[in-house]
């Protein structure tokens, strides 16, 4: 891979505050669920309905804890490159893996930006081949900017003359 | 000519509004029924007149979210690409180039002729779904749309797979019905269905001539000009068709099948009941050599060899049912070539005749089972895929499913030219690769042993450490086969112990290339690199080479990634 780049900053506040959401609207729903246990468990000893409610307490404290940590790993662990021959993308920080995506095999391209995605200026690269697993190859946590020059570079015509 | 943005006909919420509407069918059928017996005082809390309140909750959102997908897309034509944006919260936009566009696919049913508007699908042939659906442009932006696609589209260049000109007529597949005359000159049979019991009629095909032929062209076909007549590449004569009935075994598919309908419909009591009339009741027979095993009782040696016996019994019933299946299946397989084309014909009553495009092959497979390698024989398997109008076609076909070891090799060459067999360099995996697999698998094994010597104590140690045997034996068998080659050309994989697998790719039909590594491949420093390829199936075999030195892996993947952007890809 020839010079590897890092993914915009933002993108670690971004997916604090995506993870953030995420353990809010886990936290509602499962706290109604063990409500219900709680109410219709008549038989449950004191301590069953304690080791309960710190279970559930432990899930949301491991959730929120993920959710402040694991962005900066996972940004620290991703790199791409776009060169000559294609994009290359390496991510995961315990399962790791590179995904090289050559040129001549991009059949379309999308770049997307949702709601939090513009608050932060971000912007998703999404590439899409005519392959089985990799039929759609997606690199968030770029600048918009960024994701477009991109994008306009994997743009067919330049390169696609090599045969 | 960057053009300005276009939007969609206004006609367009209309007719999004009907799809979702088309949901909301039958809630809106209860509604309207419900609402006709509203002052039936038995329906109490469930009133009627609620569905409609539920009606509004689903349309009013169905309604706004059509208004908001019109006004927001827009289409715009570049140079050498088609823009279309769309989404208000979450927004999108697609880059389509002319060049890659497949299919552009109009539908005009009556309400849209009413309204002069058409819906309008564009295909780029990479997924399942089309690429961009306009629903619905004014018919006068469809000529445009057409004129700007197929204007901007750059000139084939030269070497272009054919694939592309015969785009429409690529792996049509005519399953000829029994009345119908055959392709070949075999006399029509007039038989309605494929019973087995067809196999043992008197009248059999022609005598096998014992040989099973490969007909290799004399010369390599021209790749640019096609050829007059078609060059046969293989027939299967009766004693292949029977022997590759016996070696596919696909006879336990049926039985299992028969099983599984028996067991629904009750019957197989009775069936158990009938074989064995009481005389053997096979949980008290296990029981009896579990209890021999431990040394507490003598083995039942007149039940257990008429056991064994009927288990053999079955099994070559199984294998003579397979055996009848390929000869009504594939009698009279041929594969013969016809300039780009591979021409597959086979079967009895109902004869199949497959068109593959060469230009359209992604991978081939050998298969070798254990029996295969004791006949000295193989099965090859192709993957295509392409896209065919309205959606990608991907599929599976045996072009041989059943040819000598020796053949393998030219039919190969002439199936996917410039590629030969004998002559790729294969390589083993990393030396400590077995050590590395063989702790996944004890891990596996130990665990279900754990549980099993929990369960049943000591004893189940007769269990046991047969099972942890195996699994090493295999482990290390399995390894050691492993083999890869990637050269200039072509990605080559095999694997397998028992049932050999070997995998082909040119480098030219590589989509994407990919290394993964686990917490215990870093640890030992290895990595398995994937090549991924259009039309793959899920449970095909795969380039898919574990244990790799961790820097081989990156240098592997680099190359072939680089070796594929230099060739150019094409349906």
């Amino acid at each position: 891979m020839t010079d590897p780049r890092e993914l915009d900053p933002r993108f670690i506040p971004q997916q604090r505050l995506v993870g953030r959401l995420t353990a809010l609207a886990f936290t509602g729903p499962s706290l109604i669920v063990l409500l219900i246990v709680l109410a219709a468990a008549d038989d449950l000893p004191g301590w069953g309905r304690v080791a309960l409610g710190v279970l559930w307490l432990a899930l949301i404290a491991a959730l929120v804890w993920h959710a402040e940590r694991w962005p900066a790993k996972a940004y620290a662990h991703t790199r791409y490159a776009l060169d000559a021959d294609g994009l290359v993308i390496q991510r995961g920080v315990y399962w790791r893996s590179v995904i090289y995506v050559p040129r001549s095999r991009v059949q379309h391209t999308d770049v997307s930006q949702g709601p939090l995605e513009r608050h932060y200026g971000l912007g998703t690269l999404v590439v899409y081949t005519a392959g089985t697993n990799h039929a759609r190859v997606s690199l968030p946590g770029l600048a918009h900017e960024v994701a477009m020059a991109l994008r306009d570079d994997l743009r067919l015509g330049r390169h696609d003359d090599v045969v | 000519m960057t053009s300005s943005e276009q939007r969609l006909h206004p006609a367009s919420i209309l007719f999004d509004t009907a799809r979702y509407a088309r949901l909301f069918l039958w809630p809106a059928l209860l509604a309207f029924f419900g609402a006709g017996r509203r002052r039936d005082p038995e329906f109490g809390p469930f009133d009627p007149g609620d569905f409609e309140v539920w009606l509004w909750i689903l349309v009013l959102p169905s309604v706004a979210l059509s208004v908001a997908r019109y006004l927001s897309f827009r289409l715009r034509y570049e140079p050498n690409e088609l823009i279309i944006r769309s989404g208000i919260l979450f927004r999108n936009e697609r880059h389509l180039p002319y060049a890659r566009i497949q299919n552009l696919d109009a539908v005009q049913n009556v309400f849209h002729r009413a309204l002069g508007v058409v819906d309008v699908r564009v295909e780029t042939g990479g997924g399942t779904e089309p690429e961009a659906r306009m629903s619905v442009l004014p018919i006068a932006a469809l000529g445009e749309m057409r004129a700007r696609v197929f204007a901007g589209r750059a000139v084939p260049p030269e070497g272009r797979d054919d694939a592309m000109a015969r785009r429409d007529d690529a792996m049509e597949r005519r399953d000829f019905s029994p009345g119908e005359p055959p392709e070949t000159d075999r006399p029509t049979r007039p038989e309605a269905a494929p019973t087995p019991t067809g196999a043992h009629e008197p009248e059999t095909p022609p005598s096998p001539t014992g040989a099973h032929r490969l007909e290799t062209p004399p010369t390599p076909p021209d790749a640019h000009r096609p050829e007059a007549g078609p060059v046969p590449l293989l027939h299967l004569p009766l004693r292949e068709l029977l022997l590759c009935g016996f070696l596919e075994n696909k006879g336990v598919v049926l039985v299992g099948a028969a099983y599984g309908a028996l067991w629904e419909s009750g019957a197989m009591n009775r069936v158990w009941s009938w074989l064995f009339a009481g005389t053997i009741d096979a949980r008290g027979l296990i029981r009896e050599v579990l209890a021999f095993v431990v040394g507490s009782g003598p083995l039942p040696t007149g039940r257990l060899v008429l056991l064994l016996g009927g288990i053999a019994g079955f099994l070559v019933l199984v294998r003579l049912i397979s055996m009848v299946w390929a000869f009504v299946r594939l009698y009279d397989f041929r594969l013969t070539r016809r300039g780009q084309d591979l021409r597959i014909t086979y079967g009895l009553f109902t004869r199949v005749t497959a068109t593959i495009p060469v230009g359209r092959i992604q991978t081939l497979t050998v298969h070798q089972g254990w029996l295969h390698r004791r006949f000295r024989r193989a099965s090859i398997r192709v993957e295509t895929a392409g896209g065919k109008a309205g959606a990608a076609v991907r599929d599976r076909e045996w072009v041989a499913p059943l040819i000598r070891e020796e053949h393998v090799p030219a039919l190969v060459s002439a199936i996917v030219p410039g590629v030969a067999m004998e002559a790729v360099p294969w390589q083993p995996v990393h030396p400590r690769a077995f050590r590395r697999a063989v702790k996944r698998s004890l891990a596996a094994v130990s665990l279900a042993s754990a549980v099993v010597l929990l369960a049943l104590g000591p004893r189940a140690l007769v269990i046991v450490l047969p099972l942890v045997g195996w699994t090493i034996v295999s482990t290390h068998q399995q390894v050691k086969r492993l083999r890869w080659s990637a050269t200039d050309d072509v990605v080559a994989f095999r694997s397998g112990w028992l049932r050999r697998s070997e995998t082909l790719v040119r480098v030219n039909r590589i989509q994407a290339v990919s290394v993964y590594a686990t917490p215990l491949d870093r640890r030992a420093r290895m990595a398995r690199v994937r090549v991924d390829t259009a039309g793959a199936g899920e449970l095909s075999h795969r380039v898919d080479i574990p244990y790799l030195a961790a820097d081989l892996a990156r240098d592997v993947a680099d190359r072939l990634a680089g070796l594929a952007a230099r060739t150019a890809f094409r349906w």
